[in-house]
């Protein structure tokens, strides 16, 4: 959260799904901000560096959590050599940099957090500082980008409507399966049959959300998987501890989930 | 003497005749956790449930000692349809226990890959079904080499040509399913092949409903369903013609049960020696009557003696009702009467509910303390050290605003979320949910765990339970009112509900609204636990109920709830988003999971945020 990704000639990988690279460059170029919506470990913060790199600003991301507050967010005075000293926060940087501000997960964060955003989000772009007496106003270059994780967990915690409707929102989930696989392969240099047996185990993981497991398995853990893999670990190994384990914690459903595994992965 | 001979040589021949290695044995019990779960994954539909398959005379040629032992006409194949999966009770074909159980495993699999409607013939359909499980897994391709390996050595090489041709194709299919080849023509069926699935399913009607059947209503799936065993069903529509004062057959033709004739008789309930009768049948004949007997009569008798009713509590609140024609709210339109259980005695928890209890408190008290941490109070037992540090080089910097909230808390009792579960206690709930018994056995259970693991939060909740008779009486039962302590006058409280009468959500929904609101919280959640969709005697059904209910949720929702609804009715998917929004609903497959999912969602719903 305090040294921004600087611009370099290194572009994050990101297989596009759809169009939704197209998507990001004209809100960027509209000075439009964006909210992204999707699963957990379907590839959000991947397409964000990407999009940072691909158009060279520099990133700011900011994982939020309960505690984090507008204050956070804005900046704080610290106190060094006897003196007090004016510190910017993430938002606060960004925005003077011309930056994009990345707000992951953001409604995890306190309800006071959005509302420092209100005035980002609209046409006035500014940002006012109540402790320095400032107002900034957002350069060209500045783009605000939030996502979060819909879902029955997250009932109590959704974004105000009033939020919602200030953002241009993307819907990202899991991608297709030839995706996946470029993706797993690009990721953990695994060959191609094992990648496909991965993405197919997946693929029968992935009918079992939302009935028997609360989330679905993430191209995240499926990387994961792959590197140990690659790393030398067994198959059977790989898939238990990073697939299979993370998923759930009952007895049964591990046993069963293994069983799974088998079918790919089988002796 | 000769009997005790002749029973002792009868045993003796039966096992040395028996083919399969009982000691291998592997029950479909042992795998009933597992089977669902890996059945859904390997794309099986979920909403299928899982059963025993029942032995079907498969009409192949036996040995010899299976003949003088007379045994072995039956076998237990696997099948599935659009209800549910059919496996065999117990599978000992193998001598080794590991591959008896992979056998079920490559059953589900290819179970959830074949294509029941394709119209291909029994081997292709199951060749084909092969294939696209051995392509798709890999790692199946092992297991079915070993199940194939060490099934070829157990099957009978037949001595009639046709036999033994027939015989060949079956082998070099199970060996190499890559190449199709015709089934030449025999006079008797083939060796039944337990390795795939069953060559003629048994068609499914006692289940399925014909149009125009009036719905069933209270009377959920057969008794017979608990054991899971299914009978190989013959529909049979009943003849209009034949009386029952009219003997169409010889009565001495009639040798056994399994020879039916409808008779039109009144309403006599039947046996109970009948479910014997009905285990020893090969095909049991089912039905379509437009009379239901039980239904029927209970509509009558639904409505108790007012003696005999729960104790009404006052006079009952005026509740709106929000008509979706003329798009606008009637005031003071049902009756909710607040009432408590009768007969309700207090009453411990019951025994085999101790330990999931014991689990769920200790999970809960760990989830207690951790969330009534506050930051940023303007009083408390500690100092927030972080914000004094922030506020102190503030006030050196000139900018400090006046009295800054310093401290930590630990609010006692003063939490954050007050919850109330409203319970459907209809009629339909009384029906039977397979495996899991009846639906509110479920709801009762679920809200004896969820009191407990509440209780052991400290979090206030209330729980009611509601049925309707019109809009006049929509009873609403006060299992736990927010004031009353968790004891077990509760719990008895609880263990005395019964199912009864219809299922008017919108004015129990408000009613809710109203109590749960009179509670000093941040968050209020409002779970609805219910089995089907509303309905009532009046016009309340079909799409009045539903938008009634849609428009009490819109209210508890503009008034700062959370509604939420969690419910075991698998055709929930087509109405319940339009009542709670995509994400505000889960719908529960297996019943005996409801408590553990209703408390893992309080769980989730109320970590700190």
């Amino acid at each position: 959260m305090n040294a921004p990704a600087l611009p370099s000639t290194h572009i994050p990988f990101y297989q596009p799904v759809a169009d939704e690279c197209a998507v990001f460059e004209q809100a960027w170029r509209q000075q439009l901000p964006i909210l992204i919506k999707g699963p957990t470990g379907c590839g959000k913060t991947r397409f964000v560096s990407h999009m940072a790199a691909v158009l060279g600003l520099p990133l700011f991301t900011v994982s939020c959590h309960d505690d984090l507050s507008a204050a956070d967010l804005v900046g704080r005075h610290l106190i060094a050599d006897g003196d007090t000293r004016w510190c910017d926060g993430p938002l606060t940087r960004a925005v003077r940099s011309g930056g994009i501000c990345y707000l992951d997960e953001v409604v995890e964060a306190r309800k006071d957090t959005t509302v420092v955003l209100h005035p980002l989000t609209d046409d006035r772009r500014i940002l006012p500082i109540e402790r320095t007496g400032e107002e900034l106003q957002a350069p060209p270059g500045f783009m605000l980008v939030v996502s979060y994780n819909p879902g029955y967990q997250h009932v109590l915690k959704t974004l105000k409507p009033s939020t919602r409707q200030r953002f241009v929102a993307l819907s990202f989930d899991f991608p297709a399966p030839a995706v996946e696989l470029a993706v797993i392969q690009q990721e953990s240099g695994l060959d191609a049959p094992r990648a496909q047996q991965l993405v197919t185990l997946a693929g029968q993981l992935r009918r079992l959300g939302g009935y028997d497991l609360d989330e679905a398995v993430s191209t995240r853990l499926l990387v994961y998987c792959g590197k140990l893999m690659m790393s030398g670990m067994s198959p059977l190994t790989a898939c238990r501890v990073a697939l299979v384990e993370p998923l759930s914690d009952d007895p049964d459903t591990l046993a069963a989930l293994q069983q799974v595994v088998l079918t790919q992965f089988g002796a | 003497m000769e009997d005790w001979v002749g029973g002792l040589w009868d045993k003796l021949i039966r096992r040395s005749a028996y083919r399969g290695y009982p000691q291998a044995a592997v029950s479909l019990s042992s795998l009933e956790r597992t089977a669902p779960l890996f059945f859904h994954a390997m794309g099986g539909d979920p909403g299928l449930t899982l059963r025993t398959a029942v032995g079907t005379a498969h009409g192949a040629r036996r040995r010899w000692l299976e003949r003088v032992a007379g045994i072995g006409q039956q076998v237990e194949l696997a099948w599935r349809d659009g209800q549910s999966l059919y496996l065999p009770e117990q599978i000992d074909l193998y001598p080794d226990p590991q591959l008896n159980r992979d056998l079920y495993f490559w059953l589900m699999a290819l179970a959830a890959q074949a294509d029941t409607a394709s119209g291909l013939g029994w081997l292709e359909r199951n060749r084909q079904a092969t294939l696209h499980c051995l392509q798709q897994m890999p790692g199946l391709a092992a297991l079915y080499r070993r199940l194939v390996e060490a099934l070829l050595p157990l099957r009978d090489t037949p001595a009639d040509a046709t036999a033994r041709a027939q015989e060949m194709v079956i082998q070099a299919t199970l060996l190499n399913p890559e190449q199709a080849l015709p089934l030449p023509a025999s006079t008797r069926p083939p060796q039944p092949v337990l390795l795939w699935l069953h060559p003629s399913p048994p068609v499914q009607h006692a289940a399925a409903k014909r149009p125009g059947d009036a719905p069933a209503e209270g009377e959920g799936e057969s008794r017979d369903s608990k054991k899971r065993r299914r009978y190989r069903a013959r529909r049979d529509t009943p003849d209009e013609r034949k009386n029952g004062m009219l003997l169409v057959f010889r009565a001495e033709s009639l040798f056994t049960w399994d020879e039916y004739v409808r008779v039109n008789r009144n309403t006599d309930d039947d046996d109970e020696d009948n479910a014997a009768a009905a285990e020893d049948m090969d095909t049991l004949t089912v039905s379509h009557d437009t009379q239901r007997r039980a239904s029927r009569l209970k509509f009558d008798l639904d409505l108790p003696a007012a003696a005999y009713d729960d104790t009404p509590l006052g006079e009952g609140i005026l509740q709106p009702e929000w008509d979706y024609r003329r798009q606008q709210l009637i005031p003071a339109h049902c009756r909710v009467q607040p009432m408590l259980p009768r007969d309700a005695l207090p009453a411990t928890l019951p025994e085999r509910l101790h330990a999931e209890a014991r689990r769920l408190r200790r999970q809960f008290q760990a989830l207690a303390p951790e969330r009534s941490r506050r930051y940023g109070e303007n009083s408390g037992p500690d100092i927030d050290i972080d914000r004094l540090i922030r506020f102190l080089a503030e006030k050196r910097s000139g900018h400090a605003i006046s009295e800054p909230p310093l401290y930590q808390a630990w609010p006692p009792g003063e939490r954050s979320m007050a919850c109330l579960l409203l319970a459907d206690l209809s009629l339909s709930t009384e029906s039977w949910l397979g495996e899991a018994g009846q639906v509110i056995q479920v709801i009762r259970d679920s809200l004896l765990l969820f009191a407990e693991a509440l209780a052991a939060t400290g979090d206030p909740f209330g729980l009611y339970g509601f049925s309707s008779l019109r809009r006049e009486e929509v009873r609403f039962l006060m299992l736990k009112d927010f004031g009353e302590r968790h004891s077990d006058l509760i719990r008895g409280r609880i263990q005395a509900i019964r199912p009864g009468y219809y299922t008017r959500i919108g004015a129990a929904l408000r009613q809710s609204t109203q109590i749960l609101l009179q509670q000093p919280v941040r968050q209020r959640l409002l779970l609805l636990l219910s089995d089907g969709k509303p309905n009532d005697l009046d016009h309340y059904e079909g799409r009045y109920g539903v938008e009634d209910t849609r428009q009490a949720v819109l209210e508890a929702r503009r008034a700062g709830l959370i509604p939420f609804c969690v419910t075991v009715d698998h055709e929930a998917g087509e109405y319940l988003p339009h009542l709670f929004g995509r994400h505000g609903y889960v719908v529960v497959q297996d019943a005996r999971r409801l408590p553990q999912v209703l408390t893992r969602l309080y769980a989730t719903l109320s970590r700190p945020g």
